[in-house]
């Protein structure tokens, strides 16, 4: 289900864009190591070809991809089916997509928007490409992701969504 | 009253004041306006409803307060300093009847001797009661502006934002230093509260002109950084954030896209503070009447507005600046009567004026509406000059705000006799005229203590610090409330060094020995809104919905806020109100099926194998040896013995567990296991995952719920308080056999994504039974004709597990958290609250009511929870009271005075429907 939003608001310094949708909702789980961390990297290392992302980052593409936000816990988007067994038992993945909307932000203007009602810099260079994030926006807990420098995907609570999007159609009017 | 540099031509831009339409030039404050329409009268004082005029040209102005825009966008005591004129501007002045230039309040002035300092204290002795009736008057009496009536129509905005520099204050010094932090390529944001750079280059042009100030700022936005205008920098908290209001719109005005101001939160490496200084008044008897006012403001409106407000001049001044005054108003026309120079001998060059040393201002004359005359002393020698303006400049007192806010010390400077930032605690610095305030002559006013005003806008004069003084007030804190002093919506900026200086002579000390006030956010006043932000809409939060909150929508139910969720409390048919409506569900399931949304509950998948360990922390309740498909209900204790939540855990797989609690109090739980798994027991290997978005509830109750079930799955319905897997709709859910009703009952938990089939088979299925839907005001009835508890209501944090009858359920093998509290003495002693049930011998039960043996007695207990009996009438409730285990049979009353209700009622055990358990069995 899309919910577009796109709007271009003049100020003083800068114009800025920014469309907002959601996307459709996909599986998502939550990957959490209670034991043996080096070894459950270097099996997930073989098995993805690419290293479990640090704090603050993530790693994969669109066919895996995992978000750490947590010291121990990963968020995964994507095929996971081979997850389970890499962890064997040494952590769990549990599921996690029913309570969650992806948002997507795309527009040079998704840095600024998301600095209202936030506490996290968004604006900061160092939130680069494939930099990630848990915030709190307008009280709301979201996580975020940085697809490109004119894409943000936005993971938020299902309850909140409706809300948040609400919240982003208002702010962007008057963005500056 | 238009000076020279004011444009002939441009667009004039039509305002009213108390009515009247006036015309402005773009970029003109309504003070400018004012003036430049000859108004000299603005505003009545606070308290003696004197006449008063401008005397500032910024956000200091003490008198000119003015109500601002019209309906729910009124402003009240907006400085007309501070507002810039747009086209429709309405501006009502305040605090007077019928109208400014005849104001009755005005006879208070006769009466100012009453009305001194400490008015409220000596005369409002005895009841309260008398004190009600005396406030009537006195808000009538004195006071400011109204709030208005109307909600606002305007919204508010909360943004963050980060540097490594933030500047406050864009004068000369400010915006130097904000263009060379932003050529070193630091993140830069420099604020201006005005609405254009410049600050004392405007009033001032010097080597640095406004081209400079204009190239400044182009780099300073070419490299990154951020200027905002008409933003005030209101406060400085800890870890050097700092708060910012910034107008988008003027008071009143309808702003563009909706957002009327925005409240910046902004996190800094480093501040720099050039936030310049205040000039102060001079104390002398008179000195509050329209036409007396401060020398840089007159200059401001000469220079920068081109309105000269006065043609015969008298200017009063004990430094060099005041002269500065003098050449402008001579440029644009104005005759220079006298200058009354405090300084005993001429100081610097000549300047070509008539100026007198050793000379101070002593009285003026005029009417309301402007000045007259001006008295004064000139080497002990009465004089007086006719005149339309006094201009007087008392020094400059540093705008020390926010480096006191963010924790710094203040220094005495001598020459300047001001406070000026000493050490900072935080990474703030303070530059310009802030920091190197200009001398002055420090001279104490030699002349009658009344009438004398330090603090214009509370009415405050030299005779009340005297007054205080002789009471007894030694600490400049107790002057301060006793007498009101600084305690206006000016916050003192141009009265506090004044009073400071006449406290300090009356101590025989020097001034940074008689103390200083707490310098205290906001700097300026900021509007409420602007705190709520986005929120001032909608109570403080987004509202929560529901996996199904469309699915329910469309059945028009009666919702109810719970937390931040709103869920169904009933489903009406035609005609029904809410009372019957939730009856007809209730009796629905109990007498065949029902089923409701659930989805809110707290859940939490706990997988590993020490999932066990955890859970046995947790819960105060066993779990180790629940086998694989059961489950059991559990509670949870606080550390230090009390129950805080209750629920129920599930092993639905070998090592992976489903813990379920309060909607309320679900993100205390979330907390409180991470907490748990993250600080308690860091070396268990387990995975703590809050599933309560990702899983939508569906509980399906009643006699005929197990013959649903057994239709919708397909499959035998698990016993009660067990759990399977199964299929509703082609999709995969968890069925729990539990129940909150008293009736055999199942919660189906489903994929939030894939919720509304199921749904939908299920709602099929109960309707074709002859069920229906019901909410949460049915499972209130239900559960408390069980004698089920709710968190917040019997489980309110002061009730222990015996309180609750609980006990038996103790992990006998303790481990877990509160279990050490649990054995405090005080926690079984007698006289302690506990649970009952309330059944009405007579009326009906007032939920919330007190628990006495008969009226006028203290209070035992009180109701937690109140019903009917669902299948037979009669009032029933839940219910705490002291020692009530041993008083089942006793009669009591349940009374709410506030409400007027009360019932007679009878003790009994709190399970009124099958305390056996009857129905759960198959």
């Amino acid at each position: 289900m899309l919910h577009p939003i796109s709007m271009t608001a003049q100020g003083n310094a800068i114009v800025t864009d920014v469309t907002v949708s959601t996307l459709p909702s996909a599986p998502l789980w939550a990957f959490e190591i209670w034991n043996n961390p080096d070894a459950v990297a270097t099996r997930f290392a073989a098995a993805a070809g690419f290293a479990l992302p640090e704090m603050g980052t993530s790693g994969g593409s669109d066919a895996l991809r995992l978000i750490r936000y947590e010291p121990t816990v990963w968020l995964v988007e994507g095929d996971a089916s081979a997850l389970p067994s890499i962890l064997d038992n040494d952590g769990a993945l549990t599921a996690i997509g029913g309570g969650v909307t992806r948002v997507l932000m795309s527009g040079r203007g998704w840095r600024r928007l998301l600095m209202e009602g936030g506490v996290f810099d968004a604006e900061s260079p160092a939130f680069a490409v494939g930099s990630s994030a848990a915030t709190i926006i307008d009280h709301v807990n979201i996580r975020l992701l940085v697809l490109s420098e004119d894409a943000c995907l936005a993971y938020v609570p299902l309850s909140y969504a409706q809300g948040i999007l609400h919240f982003w159609q208002e702010a962007a009017k008057a963005l500056d | 009253m238009t000076g020279p540099s004011r444009p002939n031509s441009g667009q004039d831009i039509s305002f009213t004041f108390d009515g009247t339409r006036y015309s402005a030039r773009a970029g003109d404050t309504l003070a400018a306006a004012l003036l430049a329409n000859g108004i000299g009268l603005v505003g009545r004082s606070f308290k003696y409803h004197r006449p008063r005029g401008i005397m500032t040209a910024g956000v200091e102005e003490p008198n000119a307060l003015v109500t601002v825009g019209e309906g729910g966008r009124a402003e009240p005591n907006t400085r007309a300093t501070d507002v810039f004129v747009y086209d429709g501007l309405a501006a009502q002045s305040q605090n007077r009847w019928p109208n400014l230039s005849l104001d009755f309040g005005a006879i208070l002035g006769l009466a100012a001797p009453v009305f001194s300092a400490g008015f409220y204290y000596k005369t409002f002795f005895g009841s309260a009661k008398r004190w009600m009736f005396y406030e009537h008057f006195i808000r009538k009496a004195a006071g400011l502006g109204n709030a208005p009536r109307d909600a606002d129509p305007d919204r508010f905005s909360q943004r963050a934002a980060f540097c490594d520099v933030l500047v406050v204050g864009a004068g000369p010094a400010g915006i130097a230093a904000a263009r060379e932090a932003a050529d070193a390529g630091k993140r830069v944001i420099l604020v201006e509260q005005d609405d254009i750079l410049g600050a004392s280059l405007i009033r001032d042009p010097q080597e640095l002109d406004s081209a400079w100030a204009k190239e400044s700022a182009d780099r300073i936005r070419a490299s990154g950084g951020h200027i905002l205008t008409r933003t005030t920098a209101s406060g400085y908290w800890e870890h050097d954030l700092v708060t910012l209001t910034q107008r988008l719109a003027e008071p009143g005005q309808v702003p563009a896209n909706g957002v009327a101001q925005r409240l910046w939160h902004v996190r800094a490496g480093q501040v720099i503070l050039a936030t310049g200084s205040i000039e102060r008044p001079m104390a002398f008897p008179h000195n509050d009447r329209p036409g007396v006012m401060l020398s840089q403001a007159v200059r401001t409106y000469v220079r920068r507005f081109g309105v000269c407000p006065g043609q015969r001049v008298v200017i009063a001044t004990n430094n060099d600046d005041a002269y500065l005054t003098a050449h402008a108003l001579k440029e644009a026309g104005a005759q220079i009567v006298a200058i009354l120079d405090a300084r005993p001998a001429p100081a610097g060059q000549e300047h070509g004026f008539t100026t007198f040393n050793n000379a101070h201002p002593l009285a003026t004359k005029g009417s309301r509406h402007c000045l007259k005359s001006v008295s004064g002393i000139v080497d002990g020698i009465p004089k007086s000059w006719d005149a339309d303006l006094l201009a007087v400049s008392g020094g400059f007192t540093p705008v020390v705000h926010l480096h006191c806010q963010a924790g710094g010390t203040l220094e005495w400077n001598d020459a300047a006799q001001a406070f000026v930032p000493g050490q900072s605690r935080q990474n703030v610095k303070t530059i310009g005229g802030a920091a190197s305030p200009a001398p002055v002559f420090s001279a104490a006013p030699v002349v009658p203590a009344k009438k004398s005003f330090v603090d214009f806008q509370n009415d405050v004069t030299l005779a009340d610090v005297d007054l205080a003084w002789a009471e007894g007030y030694r600490s400049v804190e107790h002057l301060k409330r006793y007498t009101t002093l600084g305690m206006a919506t000016d916050q003192g900026k141009t009265s506090n060094m004044g009073a400071l200086a006449r406290l300090a002579e009356k101590q025989g000390v020097a001034i940074p020995e008689a103390g200083l006030t707490t310098f205290r956010p906001p700097y300026t006043p900021v509007t409420m809104g602007l705190f709520a932000g986005t929120a001032a809409k909608d109570a403080g939060a987004h509202k929560r919905r529901l996996a199904l909150f469309d699915v329910h929508a469309a059945k028009n139910p009666i919702w109810q806020p719970l937390g931040y969720w709103f869920r169904p409390r009933a489903y009406p048919m035609a005609g029904e109100s809410l009372a019957e409506a939730a009856m007809r569900e209730a009796r629905s399931v109990r007498t065949a099926v029902g089923m409701t949304d659930v989805s809110t509950l707290a859940k939490f998948e706990i997988s590993g194998p020490d999932a066990v360990a955890l859970l046995e922390t947790v819960c105060a309740t066993s779990v180790g040896k629940l086998a694989v498909g059961r489950g059991r209900y559990t509670f949870m204790l606080r550390e230090d013995g009390f129950v805080f939540d209750d629920g129920t855990v599930w092993r639905i797989d070998e090592n992976r567990y489903l813990l379920t609690s309060s909607t309320g109090g679900a993100d205390r739980m979330a907390t409180h296991l991470s907490y748990v798994r993250n600080y308690l027991h860091p070396e268990l290997r387990v995975s703590v995952v809050n599933v309560q978005e990702h899983l939508a509830g569906i509980a399906i109750a009643g006699p005929k719920a197990k013959s649903v079930l057994a239709t919708l799955t397909g499959e035998e319905p698990p016993r009660h308080m067990s759990t399977v897997g199964a299929k509703i709709a082609g999709v995969a859910v968890l069925v729990l056999a539990a129940s909150y009703s008293g009736e055999r009952a199942f919660e189906i938990y489903v994929d939030a994504r894939n919720a509304e089939p199921v749904w939908a088979e299920c709602e099929t299925a109960v309707v074709g039974t002859g069920g229906c839907l019901y909410g949460l005001e049915a499972m209130e009835f239900l559960r408390i004709e069980k004698g089920h508890l709710v968190v917040g209501g019997e489980i309110d944090g002061r009730m222990t597990p015996l309180d609750l009858a609980l006990d038996k359920m103790l992990n006998t093998g303790g481990g877990f958290i509160g279990a050490a509290g649990l054995t405090r003495p005080a926690l079984s002693e007698a006289g302690r609250r506990q649970l009952v049930g309330l059944e009405a011998v007579e009326g009906s039960i007032p939920e919330g009511s007190m628990l006495v043996t008969a009226d006028g007695k203290s209070p035992e207990g009180h109701v937690t929870a109140s019903a009917f009996r669902i299948m037979d009438g009669g009032s029933l409730a839940l219910g705490q009271l002291a020692d009530g285990f041993l008083r089942h049979g006793e009669e009591l009353i349940a009374t709410s005075p506030t409400r007027g209700q009360k019932a007679r009622v009878r003790v009994v055990a709190p399970h009124f429907y099958d305390s056996a358990g009857e129905r759960y069995r198959d």
